[in-house]
């Protein structure tokens, strides 16, 4: 008989834990997302003992998306925005074929940059804010985590604008920078990746 | 034999420095020039570089048989003799060389007349060197 009471009792104390961890998760995991439009360009800046070059990826030509969540720890970033390589440009034909040449473009057609996470959530205003995160940067299939500092803003129109840049070495990727007439022409290691993506609130 | 060899070594190390030190200054003073050269048409991972700079002496050594086996039908003092011998060179195997890496590779014509003028010049230099140690 007195069990018969208990288990009433029970069912409903599973039911109110379950609904009450359901509801705290939900708060934890609360998320936004962000389309990545495809007027978002990226650029690899470098120099050899000559000149210095700077090669585009002047329009992303996908549609990817970036999705922040606020977790116990901080803010995760899920995103994966893959360029091809074969879409820089560096304004010289020469200089565009070594870069894909020596990005091993046959090999790993695409370079990637995963977002993982920002120090802090951004606030949707005009005024540009600076905020650092982390990423991973993919090329030629090595991937390193850099931490970036971008800046961020949002414009009239709720475009959102995130510019990041990040020195990196050919080095970091196992790559090893051209160099030209038995050495007398050479390209330096160290390469600056800019990014500038427009993206859209879901 | 030995008389080509020896004058052949001797214009290779005039050459080697003479070739590879002008190439240096060229880099450093006029880069510009040389900017087309980040093109993976030349080779860009070292791997040739003992190739590249043997080359004072793979030219040395063809031109001092050249000379000696041609180098009686050169007249006139040993400057004009080196100087006839350089155009020589260049006419017959420059030019036609230049002439199809020109019409068959991406290349742009500064760049293959400046190959004419160090091709000449080294065969110039060379000439001299012949005229002056293998009479």
């Amino acid at each position: 008989m007195q069990y018969k009471n208990i288990l009433p009792v029970a069912i409903l104390f599973i039911v109110i834990t379950c609904f009450a961890m359901h509801k705290k998760l939900n708060n934890n995991t609360r998320s936004k997302t962000w389309v990545v439009s495809q007027n978002s360009s990226l650029s690899v800046n470098g120099s050899t003992n000559i000149n210095k070059f700077s090669c585009v990826i002047p329009a992303y030509d996908h549609t990817d998306t970036i999705t922040i969540s606020k977790k116990d720890e901080g803010y995760i970033l899920t995103g994966d925005i893959a360029l091809s390589i074969s879409s820089f440009d560096c304004h010289n034909s020469g200089m565009t074929r070594q870069l894909q040449k020596t990005l091993n473009e046959k090999q790993f057609p695409l370079l990637h940059i995963r977002f993982l996470s920002l120090n802090q959530l951004p606030e949707p205003i005009a005024k540009p804010e600076f905020i650092t995160g982390l990423v991973a940067i993919e090329i030629a299939g090595v991937a390193k985590h850099f931490e970036i500092k971008y800046q961020i803003s949002q414009d009239d129109q709720k475009v959102i604008h995130l510019l990041g840049s990040r020195d990196l070495n050919f080095s970091d990727f196992n790559l090893t920078p051209p160099q030209k007439l038995g050495g007398m022409i050479k390209t330096k290691d160290q390469l600056t990746v800019a990014f500038n993506l427009n993206m859209k609130s879901l | 034999m030995k008389k080509i060899l020896t004058t052949g070594l001797i214009a290779g190390c005039i050459l080697f420095v003479i070739s590879y030190g002008g190439l240096y200054l060229g880099v450093r003073f006029f880069p510009h020039l040389f900017v087309e050269y980040n093109n993976p048409l030349f080779n860009s991972d070292g791997s040739r570089d003992i190739l590249f700079y043997l080359h004072a002496f793979i030219i040395s050594l063809a031109l001092s048989w050249f000379w000696d086996r041609f180098k009686v039908l050169f007249k006139g003092s040993f400057i004009m003799r080196g100087l006839e011998f350089g155009f020589v060179y260049s006419i017959i195997a420059l030019l036609p060389v230049m002439w199809i890496s020109f019409s068959s590779l991406d290349i742009t014509l500064i760049m293959v007349l400046s190959w004419f003028l160090y091709g000449l010049a080294q065969a110039i230099i060379a000439g001299l060197v012949f005229a002056k140690i293998n009479p």
